[in-house]
């Protein structure tokens, strides 16, 4: 918390520098260096960032040695469609570089089946959904930003029907919907992003959008707060209950992995990651409540198609 | 190690009969029993919140659970698969997992299987290749849809959720188990 409100800080000197003309880079590098080992002897107040916000958010002259406006958007802006895919294409394929897919295109072209259906009742536009089953016996589901949801083959495999299955994707789609790992991104990158622009490394936006995501795919091991998987899971519900399925199947899955043994080695990281299902249950409980007893919905058990 | 036992009696006997065979479940927050898969319906007891209950079959939002003296269906966002109550962590422990119903169709052995690692995904390497496999399974929304009518599937209004903050509102007397269950 205290490292963003100093990158926050530092941001607003830096735009207000830009405004008026200096050379970016190195009133930047001069600034992060100051503001870092000032930090090691004084806290940063709490003054600063209430108005930081709004002062940043005019855009900055677009003609400066660093892509103001790349690292603008970086740390505030709103992404659009395109650069959200971008940050997700660049997840996905690093995930895929430590899981590849199944190799099987009757299971895959399922899934994404099931999943489109299931998005288009997000009302998301202008996205291309991409999902995939990953070849893995871990138990556990990724989404990445822009449209980019994969479930491994250790948790589809203890699916029952399609309704379980849109549960499950509903939920990793609540993340992309709701922007959860942007979020995250945006919170964890404030210093890194500022420290390359600073150094001058930052001269093409892939490298910012590298900077943004951290190694590999270490965002899927960080995970998300615990609100934003609470969330995932009533939006998820909601999501696969408005395709037609009954709202029952997100809960089913998570009653089923509350039932695994505590130590199997295939849940590590998922409960790493996530809230224990108890803990989601009842959560969901609470939301839910009596609020989906009208609800009918379709387990569609007869198509739902089993792994070999 | 398979499916829990919940769903399978559920398929295997269907909404209503209970039987001999039983899974253990734990109370999640204090709720009440009924006669019927219904909250329409007349109430038959309670249960609280840590009970240890016996879930006896499984209809829709609803399980049919056998409390002490009590028997009736419950919702089933209010009791947890697997014995051990609130403590600990939450899950299955061995004890639990063995009395699950095995499925040969679908057995994995669980000693020995490793999951994904923090590891595996910090040194992961971008991979073009596999990436680009997932263009080839794109679904457009007019697939989708068509998909959908195949099984009858037809979207449906559902109203989103509630943050449970505000529902707590309404049950001033206990902490939500949101707050207490970190």
């Amino acid at each position: 918390m205290r490292a963003k409100l100093i990158a926050v800080t530092i941001l607003l000197v830096a735009f207000s520098s830009v405004a008026s003309g200096f050379d970016l880079g190195k009133l930047l590098e001069k600034q992060v260096n100051q503001e870092l080992n000032k930090n090691k002897k004084t806290p940063a107040t709490d003054q600063a960032p209430a108005t930081a916000q709004s002062a940043a958010a005019p855009q900055p002259a677009a003609n400066q040695k660093i892509d103001v406006k790349q690292l603008g958007f970086a740390l505030f802006g709103d992404y659009s469609p395109e650069e959200e895919n971008r940050i997700g294409k660049q997840i996905a394929g690093n995930l895929l570089g430590a899981v590849p897919l199944v190799r099987d295109d009757k299971l895959q072209a399922y899934v994404n089946q099931v999943g489109n259906w299931v998005a288009l009742q997000s009302g998301r536009k202008e996205t291309t959904w991409h999902f995939g089953v990953l070849d893995t016996e871990d138990i556990n589901a990724f989404a990445a930003p822009g449209g980019y949801v994969f479930v491994t083959k250790g948790l589809y495999r203890r699916l029952n029907n399609e309704a379980e299955l849109a549960g499950v994707l509903g939920h990793e789609i609540a993340h992309v919907t709701q922007k959860h790992h942007l979020k995250v991104l945006k919170h964890s990158s404030l210093i890194g992003v500022l420290g390359q622009a600073a150094s001058n490394k930052a001269k093409s936006s892939d490298q910012v959008v590298q900077n943004l995501i951290g190694n590999g795919a270490e965002i899927m091991a960080r995970g998300l707060d615990k609100d934003a998987e609470f969330e995932a899971d009533r939006i998820g519900m909601v999501y696969a209950a408005r395709a037609g399925y009954t709202p029952w199947g997100l809960p089913d899955v998570l009653q089923d992995l509350a039932g695994l043994p505590a130590k199997d080695g295939r849940t590590s990281l998922l409960y790493k990651t996530h809230p224990l299902p108890a803990d989601r249950l009842a959560a969901l409980g609470e939301a839910v409540d009596g609020r989906l007893d009208a609800v009918q919905g379709k387990d569609v058990a007869d198509r739902f198609y089993r792994i070999r | 190690m398979k499916r829990f036992l919940i769903p399978a009696v559920a398929l295997l006997l269907g909404a209503a009969a209970a039987s001999a065979q039983a899974a253990p479940g734990t109370v999640l927050r204090d709720d009440k029993l009924y006669s019927q898969p219904s909250a329409t319906a007349s109430v038959t007891g309670s249960a609280a919140k840590g009970a240890s209950v016996n879930i006896l079959a499984k209809q829709g939002g609803w399980l049919r659970v056998s409390a002490g003296k009590s028997t009736g269906w419950i919702r089933l966002l209010s009791v947890r698969a697997g014995a051990g109550g609130l403590g600990g962590a939450g899950l299955g422990d061995v004890v639990g997992a063995a009395t699950t119903k095995s499925d040969p169709s679908r057995v994995v052995a669980v000693a020995g299987l490793r999951g994904l690692n923090d590891e595996d995904l910090k040194q992961a390497k971008f991979n073009a290749d596999e990436l680009a496999r997932l263009d080839a399974w794109v679904v457009t929304a007019t697939q989708a849809r068509s998909f959908a009518s195949q099984s009858g599937l037809a979207a449906v209004n559902v109203p989103a959720l509630p943050k449970p903050a505000a529902n707590a509102k309404s049950k001033p007397a206990q902490p939500s188990s949101w707050e207490s269950n970190e």
